[in-house]
């Protein structure tokens, strides 16, 4: 699978964290709002 | 993010550490290295799946490189930008990019080298105005 601006986002439903709080989280959970997606390598280094 | 969500933006984070490495880091403080008080979510791409599906997984050591993807209220992704694992990223860039996006779906106007919010932007049909004006 390839991604490319003009094209969908791949869609994800992933377990997360949010303000210490598990919870599960997807794309379209998202829909009606610019989403900033970003991706970092490890926990307990720089993002 | 207060800036994002005065955007209708927010702000989601991908790692492909456990979620529990995500708690734990949530509650580590600052100065220890920590990001307690972070508002917006951690997402934990344990199987690496969703990181794959972006480009950014580096297959050799199991992480994601620093990829930044801003996608818009209809799930099209409008911007990508990836830096290799040395380098972070700009929160002020992604604010560029997300109100230039804006600017250009609100007001039909592109957005050209340099431009940010307050400067004017070109208008297609208007275009050697701009030019005139501003080419140096």
């Amino acid at each position: 699978m390839s991604i490319r601006v003009g094209e969908k986002a791949p869609e994800f439903t992933l377990d997360g964290v949010i303000k210490g709080d598990f919870k599960s989280v997807a794309l379209k959970d998202y829909r009606g709002k610019w989403l900033v997606l970003f991706f970092y390598p490890l926990d307990f280094t720089f993002v | 993010m207060p800036e994002f969500e005065q955007r209708n933006g927010a702000v989601v984070a991908v790692s492909t550490d456990s979620k529990f490495s995500h708690k734990a880091w949530l509650q580590t403080p600052r100065k220890k290295g920590g990001i307690e008080g972070c508002k917006y979510p951690l997402l934990a791409d344990f199987t690496k799946k969703m990181s794959a599906d972006y480009g950014v997984l580096q297959e050799a050591s199991g992480v994601a490189v620093r990829g930044l993807f801003l996608i818009n209220p209809e799930g099209v992704v409008e911007a990508i930008q990836i830096n290799n694992l040395p380098i972070g990223r700009n929160v002020d860039e992604a604010l560029r990019l997300l109100d230039a996006f804006q600017e250009h779906q609100k007001n039909g106007v592109v957005c050209p080298i340099g431009w940010a919010k307050g400067k004017e932007a070109i208008k297609p049909s208007e275009a050697a105005a701009w030019f005139e004006k501003h080419a140096k």
